[in-house]
């Protein structure tokens, strides 16, 4: 019975024109990604499969296979419409009856119908796999990201993937549709799945749920993740995704499921003509009951009483009230919203519960990152309901049957439609107001109280229901044009799609994009500041198009039961009268005016320029100006200034002196300046007499003069400079974060001139540089190269600088530049500040202002005798880790004047600035820290897998007054090693001072994850950490555990008398700048011969170890010790930039420890033996005696070396 | 007061030309419209009740022009469609109560009493609260027509309301419907015959789009008088007869055949004379049709 079912299936679909458009569907945005990812779109647009890119080619396993598998998600709607519909058309068809009373089998049937459509399936999806390989082939797309195609590639995500998950998918929506008989609940399947989806991503990044994320993915994503996430480019050119411990497991379980699934199906399913043949419901009962008594006919007249119509605009609007309502009930009520909505709460708790999380440590629920992150996770359900519902809104009387009836009822057309719209609207203030309740709820049950009622309505019903609104109006619009529901969602969901390429499709403009508006970031120190502006005239530009698309829509609204297109263009132009007049006429002119103001704001006040322009002046700066790269240049020696910071105008006046010195050995008789960006210079000139402006470029914000004689070698020339800076109306995007009302962070070396050629300036990444016609570019010069050693990492136009400022700000707010106060005094509503650097500094300094609380504190200096004092500068509101901070500070001058020398400045500063950015930066004796990573950092000092990392961050930044601000690196190959390996490095030994060495093992378990992430998505090289250029993963997350390691290995004291001894020599210097290899060198100095090899493993050389302890036991003994055994397989491998791994040979001393169990605080714990063995390749096996009972042995125990895999480096023991 | 409609005509997208020059005056009181299934019937109500347009012709209700001033109607049309549905969890008071609305009965007072009056004629009263989803066929049809009458409508359409319903509910709804009134103008269609000889004064015959006869249904029925004859044969002499005759029905009974032929005189001794009624004449109708279509 089975096959010509199976085959008839088969048939059946193959004539469906809906199969083969799924097919072309899913084909052709597989050959639209891979073309586009293959650069077919030219410049301005970048695309890349699964964050692959530089040295990965766009066909490569990794690629191929991750294209497949994000456009297999997005054929789940694919999947939910073939699999839900095999058995369940019959119902629909109502041909059940027909079917189930022939002699079929029940296997027969099901096995058939489902086998059928999931071969189908299947087929329509190897459309992506063609699409993905038509992709590569069609003219215009970049044949050098192409390596050669294997079949292989292609096949095994199907085998592994596509063709498990549809199994899995369509058994899910077949069995949902087949035992409820009901299309919708596989709606509720898909969101369901989704869900689970997401909840399961929100686990991946997370380290101690590795398994389980991995697991509790149907799609197999978390184990493909874990699998490859550390997979380098030649390991992703050339690696068919293997059969790992996670893919098997969660391909195991999910099939598992799925086989189950189809087996309570078939347990389920019965052959009858009702859903429940067995008794009858209640419902149908009752109506049998009522039926029955119906009263004898009455005889005579039917009289009625009179009744008064009203035919009134009145009227109308109670009818539309009276029709809302009714609409609205009808979706809150409905059992799909309620599970749409409960899945999406479930959700949000998960998400909620881990707000803000920066190295497994929450933030406290502050009001902002709540209704950020819930209103942000909340918004994909948001969206299902608004696409799902339009189309149940306007079809409802259609598919209840009732539309002849209420069609012919005396109300105006703008009745039916209005009170839909206004009920789905309703709908989104009801979803926002349950965001609302969650977050509350979430803040309390994390035991904060600070609520903020009034940012949760000025977020959610100010800022984020109008876009919603404007997305209920398009929805509907579509739905009534479309006039198919089913179109209609697809339709909708492709806009959706469209939205994430808009950038690629070239539409930039927020004019031009439906609801667009430029961002509105929040700051608790800014609020929403200035952003609302532009916002609020952009949504009244959006709410007049909405208006108009809402007329479209009321014109073109079905009425009756000819919905010929024809007709309805004949009925929309009877419809058309006075009051669609009027309300065309009013949007327009709303559209017209309000978009005149935008465009006049966003492309005349502002400047306006797509990516595709950015990347074009990119281009002709570096063909106009590279030619004076290596011009003489004067060098600034001095700043002097008269700063006016206005924070309520959002505007800034620099007037200032700016000494220019000829530190070459010839005169120079040329100037080249560049202007920063956005600056209005208003006076600006060199010499007595004034040099000659010989070149304005105000495009390029470039500037030549020629000098009115030439500077002599040693001579100085001082230019005078008025910059004005102010952000006139609003831009299309990118407004101004700097300078803001509450909040100014200003950086000079955005603000303030700069000479000579900038060659950070030019485009950077090699394949923008290669369609641009431009050589690949090197990050930085080798530290040989004699040239970029006169010049620091940090500035190339100065050396070291002497700083002065008389900075002015409103007088409600404080106002920092770096330097001792001199002077401070309040004149009329201007308050003044005089700042002086007491000795000279980096050309790199910066200006703050906002409505700041200071926090006091001191550190004494007991060896200078001296105190310095500590200010930090922060927002009313986070005091939450000031004393976190004010002891960091404190511990890390103890420790670094003690081991490095002298801190250099008579103060220390640190100052919140607003969450626009999330970093901290080290100024002279100044240090700005974002409002995000550590003012409202939640350390919980009671649960061991926090870190505190506001302690931390202090400590690191602290560190950079001697890495970066009295050792300065040349500008080359190794620079940030100097500056930032050495502060992380600083940072971590205060830690370990005050937490332990036992407590280091997560942190630095997170700085070798994020290593081995970081080098997983490198573009162009990977580089051994002496080489490092300006690489985040390699000089922060390797620089750890390199640093770690290494004073672990020759001791911390053995180390820090190289740091002291290298800033000896190179402390405060000028050019030849000093470089990574000399203070390598000064580490090699106090490394034991033995140890030079790891010296050499660590910086000069890209090195991994793996090792795995296959087995570990543990025996009394006698006399009442412990002997522990074990045996750890050993291999090392050595890398190239592009991670291609040779073996090398392994000679080398690894930790080994054991430890006691867990406390019951659960706590890090410190080992009963820490010890270094011998490791070779291969097979090693090594004895202990402990004294106390071991838990766990522990190769490796605080990441000093890079392992990929962790987990097999553990073993419990137990006796 | 009188409907009247003019040259009406209408070809659906898919080339199905439904109205073919409709002419029909309709004077209040009830008016059946007989016609076989696809005969264009509903596509003339859902004219009437503006759910659709015509591509030519006219309908006036006296001076009102329901092509085009279709609010003027919809202000005094009472529909039940063909086919409906009902929103399921929903009970027929509330719904009515908004259907109400809708009708422009704004005084809650009056909106109350004609809903409970209406629900209590109908026979629905006990069954007010009840979610519509439960209620049987018969229920549905009997609260189709309240909703139809709520307002004070002076034209009724009642497409094929008995369609599907049993004898006993046919009968309650014929009560109903009887009990409307004679000042308003109600439009009946129906495919069963008897349905327009229990209750209509009035009738059309359509077919295949057009308007075979009109006129009271007593009149058409006497008109016929003297023309039917019926023969009682075998099943295979059908055939033979349906050749030789103007054959407008036959149907069975006990196991033969009884057939009804159309002749001005007795066509033979065989033939026994019949008294004529209403589905002669329909058959009469819709046979001249078909060999019409056959020749």
């Amino acid at each position: 019975m089975f096959l010509p079912i199976f085959l008839f299936e088969l048939k059946y679909r193959l004539r469906r024109p809906a199969t083969w458009i799924y097919f072309g569907i899913l084909l052709i945005m597989g050959a639209l990604v891979t073309a586009a990812a293959g650069g077919i779109f030219g410049s301005g647009v970048n695309v890349s499969l699964s964050a692959d890119g530089g040295h990965v080619k766009v066909n490569s396993p990794h690629s191929i296979s991750g294209a497949i598998a994000v456009l297999s998600y997005f054929g789940l709607l694919i999947t939910s419409a073939i699999m839900g519909n095999p058995v369940y058309r019959d119902f629909e068809h109502r041909t059940h009856s027909l079917f189930f009373t022939t002699p079929i089998t029940k296997a027969g049937y099901l096995g058939g119908r489902f086998l059928g459509s999931f071969v189908i399936c299947v087929l329509v999806f190897t459309g992506i796999a063609l699409g993905v390989a038509l992709g590569g082939v069609l003219p215009g797309v970049d044949a050098t990201k192409f390596g050669p195609y294997h079949l292989s590639y292609y096949v095994w995500p199907y085998l592994l993937f596509v063709i498990p998950n549809v199994l899995f998918t369509g058994a899910v929506f077949f069995t949902l549709a087949t035992l409820t008989r009901n299309i919708l609940s596989t709606y509720i399947g898909s969101v369901l799945l989704l869900v689970a989806y997401l909840i399961s991503q929100s686990f991946l990044r997370d380290l101690d749920n590795i398994t389980l994320a991995a697991m509790l993915d149907a799609f197999g994503s978390g184990a493909i993740y874990y699998t490859t996430r550390y997979w380098t480019a030649a390991e992703k050119n050339t690696l068919l995704m293997p059969l790992s411990q996670y893919i098997l497991l969660n391909r195991a379980l999910w099939l598992g499921v799925a086989v189950a699934l189809l087996a309570f199906c078939y347990a389920r399913f019965q052959f009858s003509a009702f859903a429940s043949d067995k008794a009858p419901s209640k419902k149908t009962r009752a109506a049998a009951a009522l039926a029955e008594q119906v009263a004898a006919p009455m005889g005579g007249r039917l009289v009625l009483p009179r009744v008064t119509q009203f035919f009134t605009n009145e009227m109308n609007l109670r009818q539309f009230w009276s029709l809302t309502k009714l609409e609205f009930r009808g979706i809150v009520r409905s059992v799909y919203f309620v599970a749409i909505v409960g899945a999406g709460v479930l959700f949000l708790f998960v998400t909620g519960w881990q707000v803000g999380k920066v190295y497994d440590t929450t933030t406290y629920p502050v009001t902002n990152e709540m209704v950020a992150l819930l209103s942000g996770t909340f918004s994909l359900f948001i969206l299902i309901i608004i696409t799902y519902y339009a189309g149940e809104l306007v079809w409802r009387e259609r598919d209840a049957g009732v539309a002849q009836i209420t069609d012919s009822l005396p109300v105006p057309n703008w009745v039916p439609f209005l009170s839909k719209l206004t009920a789905l609207g309703l709908v989104q203030v009801v979803l926002l107001a349950v965001v609302m309740v969650c977050g509350i709820l979430l803040q309390t049950a994390k035991g904060y109280f600070k609520y903020e009622p009034g940012l949760y309505i000025q977020t959610l019903f100010g800022l984020r229901l109008v876009d919603y609104l404007l997305l209920c109006v398009l929805a509907m619009l579509v739905q009534v044009i479309v006039n198919n529901k089913y179109l209609g969602h697809f339709v909708m969901v492709i806009y959706y799609l469209t939205g994430i390429f808009q950038s690629q499709l070239g539409i930039n403009h927020k004019l031009l994009d439906y609801g667009g508006s430029p961002s509105t970031p929040y700051s608790d120190m800014n609020g929403y500041g200035h952003f609302i502006t532009g916002f609020t005239w952009f949504k009244l530009y959006w709410a007049a198009g909405a208006l108009l698309l809402a007329l479209a829509a009321n014109i073109f609204w079905v009425r009756g039961t000819d919905s010929a297109f024809t007709r309805r263009q004949a009925e929309a132009s009877r419809r058309w009268g006075r009051p669609a007049w009027t309300a065309l006429a009013l949007g327009l002119l709303v559209m017209l005016s309000a978009g005149s103001f935008i465009f006049y704001n966003t492309n005349i006040q502002n400047e306006y320029i797509t990516p595709k322009a950015e990347e074009k002046q990119q281009l002709s700066y570096e063909q106009k100006y590279r030619r004076y790269k290596d011009m003489l240049q004067p060098r600034l020696v001095a700043v002097n200034l008269r700063t006016d910071l206005y924070p309520a105008t959002r505007s800034v006046d620099i007037a200032g002196s700016f000494w220019l010195k000829n530190r070459n050995a010839r005169a120079l008789d040329s100037i080249l300046i560049s202007v920063p960006i956005g600056a209005k210079v208003r006076q600006l000139s060199i010499g007595q007499p004034a040099a000659k402006l010989l070149l304005n470029d105000s495009v390029l914000y470039t500037r030549f003069y020629r000098l009115a004689r030439p500077l002599a070698p040693g001579d100085s020339v001082e230019m005078t400079a008025t910059l004005h800076y102010g952000e006139t109306g609003f831009p299309n995007s990118g407004s101004n974060t700097s300078i803001v009302e509450n909040g100014i962070f200003m950086n000079s070396q955005a603000y303030l001139p700069g000479f000579g050629y900038r060659e950070g300036a030019e485009l950077s990444d090699d394949d923008v540089r290669k369609r641009n016609g431009l050589k690949p570019k090197d990050r930085q010069a080798p530290a040989t190269d004699v040239k970029a050693l006169q010049n620091m990492g940090l500035s190339q136009d100065a050396d070291w600088i002497r700083f002065e400022t008389v900075l002015s700000t409103s007088a409600d707010q404080l106002a920092v530049a770096p330097g001792r106060l001199l002077k401070d005094w309040t004149k009329g509503d201007r308050r003044y500040f005089h700042y002086k650097m007491e000795q000279p500094m980096l050309n790199f300094y910066t200006f703050l202002s906002a409505r700041y609380k200071v926090y006091k504190d001191q550190w004494v200096d007991s060896a200078g005798r001296r105190v310095v004092p500590i200010e930090i500068y922060y927002q009313p509101g986070h005091e939450y880790n000031l004393k976190r901070m004010a002891a960091a500070t404190k511990a890390s001058f103890a420790y670094y004047t003690k081991h490095f020398g002298p801190y250099q400045h008579t103060q220390v500063r640190i100052l919140e600035f607003p969450k626009y950015q999330s970093f901290a930066q080290s100024f002279a004796g100044t240090i700005p820290f974002s409002e995000s990573i550590g003012f409202i950092a939640k350390v919980d000092p009671n649960d061991p897998e926090d870190v505190d990392y506001p302690f931390y961050v202090t400590a690191h930044e602290i560190a950079h007054q001697w890495w970066g601000h009295q050792i300065a690196g040349a500008n080359v190959q190794g620079e940030t090693m100097l500056v930032e390996t050495m502060a992380q490095y600083s940072a971590l030994m205060v830690m370990k001072q005050e937490y332990g060495a036992h407590t280091m093992a997560k942190f630095l378990d997170y700085e070798l994850n994020s290593y081995l992430n970081g080098r997983a998505f490198e573009r162009k090289k990977e580089v051994p950490l002496s080489k490092v250029e300006n690489q985040g993963y390699i000089h922060y997350r390797k620089g750890s555990v390199v640093m770690y390691a290494l004073q672990d290995y020759i001791g911390e004291a053995n180390v820090n008398k190289a740091l002291h001894s290298f800033l000896e020599q190179h402390k405060f210097e000028t050019a030849p700048y000093t470089t990574a290899p000399a203070l390598v060198a000064e580490f090699r100095k106090v490394t034991p011969d033995s140890l030079q090899g790891l010296v050499t493993d660590m910086f000069d050389r890209i090195t991994l170890y793996e090792n795995r302890l296959t087995d570990a036991s543990v025996k009394k003994l006698a006399n009442g010790k412990f002997q522990v055994s074990l045996t750890v397989d050993s291999k090392k491998l050595v890398a190239d930039s592009l991670g291609t791994e040779r073996p090398a040979p392994l000679d080398d001393y690894l930790p080994v420890a054991v430890f006691p169990a867990l406390g019951k605080d659960k706590k890090p714990v410190a080992p009963l033996l820490l010890t270094k063995r011998r490791f070779r390749a291969g097979t090693n096996k090594f004895e202990f005696i402990v004294n106390q009972e071991p838990a766990k042995v522990v190769v490796d125990p605080y990441h000093e070396f890079i392992d990929r895999v962790q987990k097999d480096n553990v073993k419990e023991v137990k006796l | 007061m009188a409907l009247t409609i003019t040259n009406l005509s209408k070809t659906y997208a898919n080339g199905v030309q439904a109205l073919k020059d409709v002419n029909l005056t309709i004077p209040t009181g009830m008016f059946g419209l007989l016609g076989p299934n696809g005969a264009g019937k509903s596509s003339l109500m859902r004219t009437i009740a503006t759910l659709q347009d015509a591509d030519s012709g006219s309908i006036m209700l006296d001076e009102l022009d329901v092509l085009k001033d279709k609010d003027g109607v919809r202000r005094v049309l009472g529909y039940l469609p063909q086919e409906f549905g009902v929103y399921p969890r929903v009970s027929a008071e509330e719904l009515l109560d908004h259907l109400a609305v809708l009708k422009g009965i704004g005084n809650s007072k009056q909106r109350k009493e004609i809903v409970e009056s209406l629900l209590q004629q109908t026979n629905l009263w006990n069954a007010r609260k009840k979610n519509l989803g439960g209620y049987s066929g018969g229920m549905k049809q009997r609260f189709g027509i309240a909703q139809a009458l709520l307002g004070n409508p002076k034209l009724i359409i009642v497409d094929e309301p008995t369609a599907g319903l049993d004898p006993a509910e046919r009968n309650r709804f014929h009560n109903l419907l009887s009990e409307i009134g004679e000042h308003i103008i109600i439009i009946l269609s129906t495919h069963i015959v008897s349905d327009v000889t229990d209750l209509c004064r009035n009738m059309a015959i359509i077919s295949q789009g057009q308007v075979r006869l009109t006129g009271d249904p007593l009149t058409v029925v006497e008109q016929l008088r003297g023309q039917v004859w019926r023969k009682l044969v075998d099943k295979d002499e059908v055939a033979g007869l349906q050749a030789e005759h103007h054959v407008i029905s036959s149907r069975l009974f006990a196991g033969k055949t009884i057939v009804h032929v159309l002749s001005d005189s007795r066509p033979d001794g065989t033939f026994e004379e019949v008294n004529p009624d209403l589905e002669d004449v329909y058959f009469a109708q819709i046979a001249e049709r078909k060999s019409a279509v056959l020749a």
